[in-house]
């Protein structure tokens, strides 16, 4: 469905009311795992606050993206417990065995992001990273993982989601 | 004697039942695999038992367990259980074979396998607020009403509004999230707003990284939380209460919201409940997640539709969620209430320390052997929670300091074992309780680093609001970066303690207020561990990647080439089966060879 | 109305009710540093500058309410140190190119850096000459740029270049963007080291590479 044909829908749901602004971003983004531009500018028309307003919630909560994500986005825990055994370590030998080099947290054919997260509270399996694909259909734990163990999972996961066909999302 | 309730729970009404943690952690560790694996094992011995879901016990380190009880025999729990594993284990339980049971529930006969009550890490326990924790199912009020569920609600219903205020003043609570703020005072100036609208809530967001106390409990008995809220509501005059949870803790929200619309058609929420003139209902919140959300009024610009908290005062108290006075409460402070009304105020006094009564959940993780989540009275020793209930570091390690508080709390050396957990001797010490986070750091973990992992985090979570906590962690962030890589200066740790204490004093909200503690706690205790990075360039730890130099042991090498080939600079030398070598000129201490040897030839030094 | 009392500095004053102490303050005859406060548009408490004492704890005076009975203390040593570390903190994010500013002599950061004596404005702040008529941009080797702000420009105001008897900024980047400055209108960097000797026996050497480095 078109993104502002989305928010309008949504706004007629739950009423023009400006403390429904995170439920309605909620809903938008559990329709295209991100929020593409067009609904944040109809979500500010809609709901008459400001497009720069509209980015402030957008961007302050975590759960919210502005760029379209892989098929499988893997997070690895960057809890207290998972730091102090060695989660930085694991976070960047996946993404060098992804070819992450820069500030990107999506592999070039969108199969997979990976992203730090936050405690996921499962502390006794540290490090943890936790894989889920980007439909919400599938949820993998991966716990007490070496940096060589870590890597493996990164081709794992992009060759599953080649097999799968499906490559992230349609942008738009 | 076995009381009645809990007979009921443990056997069942088939007599024969097999209770399995399903909750966020359980569930990460295995715990769906198994609970499937244990239905196909029952139909397929063709046994009649059930095959019950419980919540969570708080003993992570037994995940995925299972406890098996049948009538006429000992209930017997299973840890870290493996789904082909079940069908023998049941099996063998039937036939009156306890091998491989970590326990007993209780002991029938001359078991040899110890029954929880001898074993430190239950025995140590006080389960006020978790007693219904893996006992119960969290999606059944049936389970919850049967355990004395909603009783202290009618209790509180048949008093005056102000004869609660006052049970809860008796009682000496105080708020479990955080500064351990007496309840009492926050619902008695709410109850005393002239306003036809007020609103409670629950605070569910739990940020602290490694705090899951409130997420276990919320999931594992979700009608403890509501009822709590219930009557919280109700001494203060409110029609609305709200359950704030993140949306990424989605098994918490939906038992929450299970539980607001099972209360609904019990009749606990609603109009009239219970047959008296109080009208009040209640909607779980899923927020989008941000740490600063834990804090009052930043939860409640999100319920309204913003970011950022906001100048306290005027507190939530008398102006809070749209302008209406509102209080707001944690999960576990919660779950108490509940709990002091179902069981009487006299239960909880008898508990804790003068200061602070009953009892707290603490989250034991890090350098233990049995992470997990325990609830101990206030006052219980530091000593006592990590080594003997948690069971003390892996072998070879030595536990160098407990982390309290989280992100907002401090570094204690375990040289103060002694010392009491409770608010006051925390936050003397440079801790504070917090959420009741405790992570215990060993030999292996550099202070420094630990310092700037929590600094990392403030910075990423701070909302930018006021320049304090903005700027002034951007810069403290970048002295620990400084001193970590070698390029620290004695005047940077003045800086960093005289910053961190403008920030502590100047930072507009609680959380940019506590963000420099952890900076502060470990130069007040380990300013010997900055002084050598800064100093000698050396980290003692061995942690801090610039710090370090790589270095293979010709002893333990066997030549097979797997560091050479994964080095990104090839800084390894050496040919198949020959020792090799590091060049340290050329290496960029990534640390790939260390992780990727299979011999442990490379070292660190 | 209902009026509250309010000591400031042990001075009482009545103020009505929902009040802020910077109002006590003010009403009392004392001031406190302001900045991010707008009168009527802007009262976040968000730059804690104005920070003072309401019995001994350390808050906004421009959002804290006044209350009967509070004393309110607006100097300290403590409370000097907050605010210019508060101060200091925003200069260091504060991107100065004051030479390129159109706010100049009223520029407010400029007097409270002067009030709390902290250093890191240059006196292209207070400099008048602008735009054609500024003397870097005339290609001389001003030292505008590079110094301590606080002496009202004299010289420049009369048209002869700053010599930098103030004594230079020690902030890093100040002198990268100055240098920049210099660059960009071709000022000799031979000149401007010369124009430095006057008064500057000792530039710390990262300094003077950043100013100099990369003149022509």
């Amino acid at each position: 469905m078109d993104p502002r044909k989305l928010v309008r829908e949504l706004v007629s749901r739950y009423g023009p009311d400006r403390g429904r602004l995170i439920q309605i971003l909620q809903e938008v983004q559990k329709e295209y795992r991100y929020l593409p531009r067009e609904s944040l500018e109809e979500v500010s028309k809609e709901l008459g606050v400001s497009l720069p307003e509209v980015l402030n919630v957008a961007t302050f909560y975590h759960q919210f993206r502005l760029e379209p994500v892989g098929k499988y986005i893997a997070y690895v825990c960057f809890g207290t417990a998972c730091y102090l055994k060695g989660s930085a370590d694991v976070y960047e030998a996946m993404r060098r065995a992804a070819g992450l080099n820069d500030g990107r947290s999506t592999t070039e054919d969108r199969t997979l992001t990976i992203e730090k997260a936050r405690c996921f509270g499962c502390c006794s399996l540290a490090p943890v990273v936790m894989v889920v694909s980007s439909d919400g259909t599938e949820r993998y734990v991966h716990g007490r993982l070496t940096p060589s163990e870590a890597r493996r999972l990164v081709s794992t996961y992009r060759s599953r989601a080649l097999r799968s066909g499906g490559v992230g999302v349609a942008s738009g | 004697m076995l009381q009645d309730s809990l007979r009921r729970f443990i056997y069942g009404s088939k007599g024969f039942r097999i209770r399995i943690p399903i909750a966020s952690c359980s569930l990460a560790a295995g715990a769906g695999e198994v609970y499937q694996a244990a239905l196909k094992a029952v139909d397929r011995l063709g046994i009649d038992a059930e095959v019950y879901r419980v919540g969570c016990t708080g003993l992570c380190f037994m995940d995925p367990w299972v406890e098996i009880a049948k009538e006429g025999l000992p209930p017997a729990i299973y840890a870290n259980v493996k789904p082909d594993q079940v069908a023998t284990i049941i099996e063998r339980y039937v036939s009156g074979d306890l091998s491989g049971a970590v326990a007993v529930r209780f002991k029938q006969g001359g078991e040899r396998i110890p029954s929880l009550d001898e074993l430190d890490f239950w025995r140590l326990q006080v389960r006020f607020v978790s007693r219904n924790c893996g006992l119960v199912d969290p999606e059944s009020i049936e389970d919850y009403i049967a355990s004395g569920g909603y009783q202290g609600l009618r209790k509180a219903l048949s008093m005056r509004r102000d004869e609660v205020i006052e049970t809860i003043k008796r009682s000496g609570l105080r708020g479990r999230g955080g500064a351990g703020f007496p309840t009492w005072f926050k619902w008695r100036v709410a109850y005393e707003q002239e306003s036809d609208v007020k609103y409670v809530i629950c605070n569910g967001d739990e940020g602290d990284p490694g705090a899951f106390m409130n997420r276990l409990l919320a999931e594992s008995d979700p009608h403890r939380v509501l009822e709590g809220l219930i009557i919280a509501g109700y001494a203060i005059g409110a029609t609305k209460g709200f359950i704030f949870v993140r949306a990424e803790k989605p098994l918490m929200a939906d038992r929450l919201e299970k539980a607001v619309e099972d209360a609904r058609k019990a009749g606990f929420l609603g109009k009239g409940i219970l047959g008296t003139n109080f009208d009040f209902d209640v909607e779980v919140y899923r927020s989008a997640g941000a740490f600063v959300c834990g804090e009052e009024t930043a939860l409640i610009a999100a319920i309204e539709g913003r970011s950022r908290p906001r100048q306290r005062p005027p507190y939530p108290a008398t102006s809070g969620l749209w302008g209406k006075p509102t209080v707001i409460n944690n999960v576990e402070t919660l779950a108490h209430v509940a709990t002091i009304f179902q069981v009487g105020v006299e239960e909880f006094t008898k508990l804790g320390t003068e200061k602070s009564k009953g009892t707290k959940m603490f989250c034991v993780t890090g350098s233990v052997n049995r992470t997990g989540v325990y609830e101990v009275p206030i006052g219980t020793k530091i000593k006592t929670l990590v080594f003997d209930i948690a069971g003390g570091p892996p072998e070879g390690r030595k536990v160098k300091a407990v982390q309290v508080g989280g992100p907002s709390g401090g570094c204690i050396p375990i040289e103060l074992a002694d010392l009491e957990l409770d608010y006051e001797s925390l936050q003397s010490y440079g801790a504070i309780m917090g959420s009741g986070g405790l992570v215990v750091i060993d030999d292996g973990n550099c202070m420094v680093d630990v310092a700037k992992f929590f600094t990392g985090f403030t910075l990423a979570e701070s909302c930018g609001k006021c320049l304090p906590c903005r700027v002034g962690m951007k810069v403290l962030s970048e002295i620990l970066e400084k001193i970590t890589s070698g390029q620290g200066t004695l005047e940077d740790l003045d800086l960093a303690q005289e910053l961190g204490e403008s920030i502590a004093k100047t930072g507009l909200c609680a959380l940019g207020g506590t963000a420099p503690n952890p900076v502060l706690s470990t130069l007040r205790y380990y300013k010997h561990e900055y002084i050598e990075h800064v100093l000698n360039k050396r980290c003692p730890a061995k942690v801090c990647p610039k710090l370090v130099n790589y270095y293979i042991d010709p002893n333990l090498c066997r030549g097979c080439t797997q560091c050479a080939k994964v080095c990104p600079v090839g800084a390894i030398s050496g040919s198949p089966g020959k020792v090799h070598t590091v060049n340290t000129e050329v290496c960029v201490k990534c640390g790939q060879c260390f992780s990727i040897c299979p011999f442990g030839a490379v070292k660190k030094v | 109305m209902r009026v509250v009392k309010v000591y400031v500095n042990g001075v009482a004053v009545e103020v009505p009710e929902g009040a802020t102490v910077l109002n006590a303050i003010e009403k009392a005859g004392y001031s406190v540093p302001l900045l991010c406060y707008l009168d009527g548009l802007f009262n976040e408490a968000t730059c804690r500058v104005c920070v003072v004492l309401v019995n001994g704890r350390v808050v906004p005076a421009c959002r804290f309410p006044a209350s009967d009975g509070i004393k309110v203390t607006t100097e300290s040593d403590e409370l000097l140190r907050y605010r210019r570390t508060n101060l200091e903190l925003l200069l260091s994010t504060h991107r100065i190119e004051c030479w390129s500013c159109s706010r100049k002599s009223g520029c407010e950061l400029l007097a409270l850096s002067k009030q709390l004596g902290v250093e890191g404005i240059p006196v292209c702040a207070e400099c008048p000459l602008a735009g054609d008529s500024c003397l870097v941009a005339r290609g001389e080797p001003c030292l505008g740029p590079l110094t301590v702000a606080g002496c009202s420009a004299e010289c420049t105001r009369n048209g002869a270049p700053c010599t930098g008897c103030r004594g230079f900024i020690t902030r890093p980047e100040v002198w990268k963007s100055a240098a920049e400055f210099y660059r960009e209108h071709g000022v000799d960097g031979k000149k401007v080291e010369v124009a430095m000797r006057f008064f500057w026996a000792s530039v710390p050497d990262h300094l003077k590479k950043i100013a100099l480095g990369g003149a022509p």
